[in-house]
């Protein structure tokens, strides 16, 4: 009993971490541009493929290298970090061809959605053409998780070892993130785009260095989680990240849109809320996160952290 | 290239892109319409499978006066429930009433997955057809089509259709003008659930089967595209944007699996060369003489210092 609870709370504050990942990469562009990247699932997707091939897995009958891969395995940590520093570049990519262009006609920002969407569906197909539709599994029998066992017993509760490293390394990454906008340089100078443009760009901050910055750390957040959810369940498509994405656009607003420590308590929540859904229920999970975010944006339209902003006439 | 059926399919894209068009008309981005297209479809193939007082066949065949009636159906139950869900949804502004339209079009789609009538995965089957080939239905949906582009046309000229702009364009201005925009931002929502919902019910016949598939967020993007390339602007904009782009992957269909790529990168591209969409006022204005300069057109630029 104890240990089911237990392995539920996990679970749920593992996919919580995750989901915190791709909230906050949304909440760094959207603090730096106020429009939202709705190619992120899309990064979610590039982050699990390349974190698999990096491992030395395959490519299957249907990709366009059948059977082929990277000479070697990375061990499980190494390509995790490769993964998401190659998502990042991806992101890089995203910015330049589908939302550059438009900043620089101080285009309508609608448009934006329209072009990441764009590259999102490029980006999906992409990886079909390359990896094929079918569903890979991570090669758990390469000892991947570079000497731990596949099960700890804590409290005479067995977990698996892969979602206490998924809550560890999610943990890691926004408490690192968080520490380098709240105390770095870098970071401040981020903010300080985030808070005005105009007036960064007046003291000596390259505006335009941070936007990408925030979109190559942006993306690199959900290829990591990409990573993540591929190693610890598996990947069942291409179109994996999109579901991951959406949940992520969930949270983001449940925490209130911009707002840091809203988007890690909303991920934390919805992860948890979801794990307690009990499994007769299992085919209505994916609508509570919605349900919610619904539930919320009625109650309180700013979000649970959200700061609330004045239009000014 | 082009048959029947995709000519079909290209006035279905036409229809869903006017129900996208008609809140964004008064400033509102709705991403919902492919739940109210899903609401509709559901319950015509509900309604034709399960009532035999409808007058399907043992053959499979469907009257044409029950086809009517399931659209109205739709129509009505999808207005109904966007005149429940828009009280609440459109005191939100934004990026905040976008992300709460795409939250209840997943709802929608895990209830039609998990509801226990509504066929699970696999969806409804065997609905019955009214018409025996893909021609029968170009009827119904071009006289539906003509209908809705009636009515934005009408809606240019009559009071509610300039509120609407007046929204648009400013919503605290109208407000202060006495424009009750609670009201008219309501309406328009209700319309396009209305249009969402008929054009369902006439899709689920012509699909022969239906599941939660039909109304996910991929298809609140792809309506979405289908307003912005084609022009926001006038609704002539959405119809062109809704036939291009639903003919535009079956015409790939040479490429092959690299055709969704292509399709991508036309939605990645087109805002970028065309930010205004295909068809603006502009455009329309040039034409002119057709009686189709749009009453917004004349307005925007009467708005121009």
């Amino acid at each position: 009993m104890i240990e089911a609870l237990l392995q539920t709370l996990l679970n749920g504050a593992a996919s919580g971490g995750v989901y915190a990942l791709v909230a906050l990469g949304y909440t760094l562009v959207f603090s730096v541009l106020g429009v939202i990247n709705f190619a992120q699932g899309a990064l979610f997707s590039v982050g699990g493929y390349l974190t698999f091939l990096l491992m030395g897995g395959r490519i299957g009958v249907n990709g366009a290298l059948p059977g082929w891969g990277l000479p070697g395995g990375l061990p499980f940590w190494l390509a995790l970090l490769l993964a998401a520093a190659g998502s990042g570049l991806v992101g890089l990519l995203v910015e330049r061809v589908a939302f550059a262009p438009l900043r620089r006609r101080n285009a309508e920002p609608l448009l934006a959605l329209i072009t990441s969407l764009g590259a999102g569906v490029v980006l999906v197909n992409l990886l079909q053409l390359l990896m094929g539709a079918e569903g890979y599994a991570f090669p758990h029998d390469t000892n991947a998780l570079g000497g731990l066992p596949d099960a700890l017993v804590i409290a005479g509760a067995r977990i698996r070892t892969i979602q206490l490293l998924l809550l560890l390394i999610s943990a890691a990454a926004v408490v690192a993130l968080s520490l380098w906008l709240e105390r770095s340089k870098g970071g401040r100078a981020l903010r300080a785009v985030a808070e005005d443009a105009t007036t960064a760009q007046l003291l000596g901050i390259h505006s335009e260095a941070m936007v990408r910055l925030a979109f190559v750390l942006s993306a690199a957040l959900a290829g990591l989680g990409g990573g993540l959810i591929g190693v610890s369940v598996s990947l069942p498509g291409p179109y994996f990240g999109i579901g991951y994405g959406l949940k992520g656009l969930a949270v983001l607003v449940l925490g209130g849109l911009g707002s840091v420590p809203g988007a890690i308590a909303g991920g934390l929540l919805m992860g948890l809320a979801e794990a307690l859904v009990p499994s007769e229920a299992s085919g209505w999970r994916d609508a509570l996160a919605f349900a919610i975010l619904f539930a919320v944006l009625l109650l309180r339209p700013r979000g649970l952290l959200g700061r609330r902003t004045v239009e000014k006439v | 290239m082009i048959d029947n059926g995709l000519l079909v399919q290209m006035l279905l894209g036409a229809l869903l892109g006017l129900s996208v068009y008609l809140p964004l008309a008064a400033g509102q981005l709705s991403l919902a319409t492919p739940a109210f297209y899903a609401v509709g479809g559901t319950l015509a193939a509900l309604l034709s499978t399960r009532w035999s007082a409808l007058g399907a066949t043992a053959d499979g065949g469907f009257p044409v006066p029950s086809l009517l009636l399931e659209m109205a159906l739709g129509g009505l139950l999808a207005g109904l429930l966007a005149l429940l869900v828009g009280r609440l949804v459109l005191r939100l502004q934004g990026i905040y009433l976008a992300i709460s339209t795409i939250a209840l079009v997943e709802i929608v789609r895990v209830a039609i997955l998990n509801l226990p009538f509504t066929g699970g995965a696999v969806g409804i089957f065997a609905i019955p057809q009214p018409f025996a080939t893909a021609a029968g239905y170009l009827l119904p949906a071009l006289a539906l089509l003509a209908l809705a582009g009636w009515l934005c046309q009408r809606l240019e000229l009559m009071p509610l259709g300039r509120a609407m702009a007046a929204i648009r364009n400013d919503e605290l201005a109208a407000r202060c003008m006495g424009i009750d925009t609670t009201r008219v931002k309501l309406i328009a929502f209700v319309l396009s659930a209305v249009l969402a919902g008929s054009t369902g019910a006439l899709a689920a016949h012509f699909l022969n089967t239906w599941n939660a598939r039909q109304g996910s967020f991929d298809a609140s993007i792809t309506t979405l595209a289908f307003v912005i390339l084609g022009g926001s602007r006038t609704w002539l904009g959405p119809v062109v944007g809704g036939l291009l782009l639903t003919a535009l992957p079956e015409l790939l269909r040479p490429v092959g699996d690299a055709r969704l790529v292509l399709f991508g990168l036309v939605i990645l591209l087109g805002p970028v060369l065309a930010p205004q969409g295909l068809i603006t006022p502009a455009l329309l204005e040039r034409l002119g003489g057709w009686g189709l300069r749009s009453a917004a057109g004349r307005d925007a630029e009467g708005a121009q210092p």
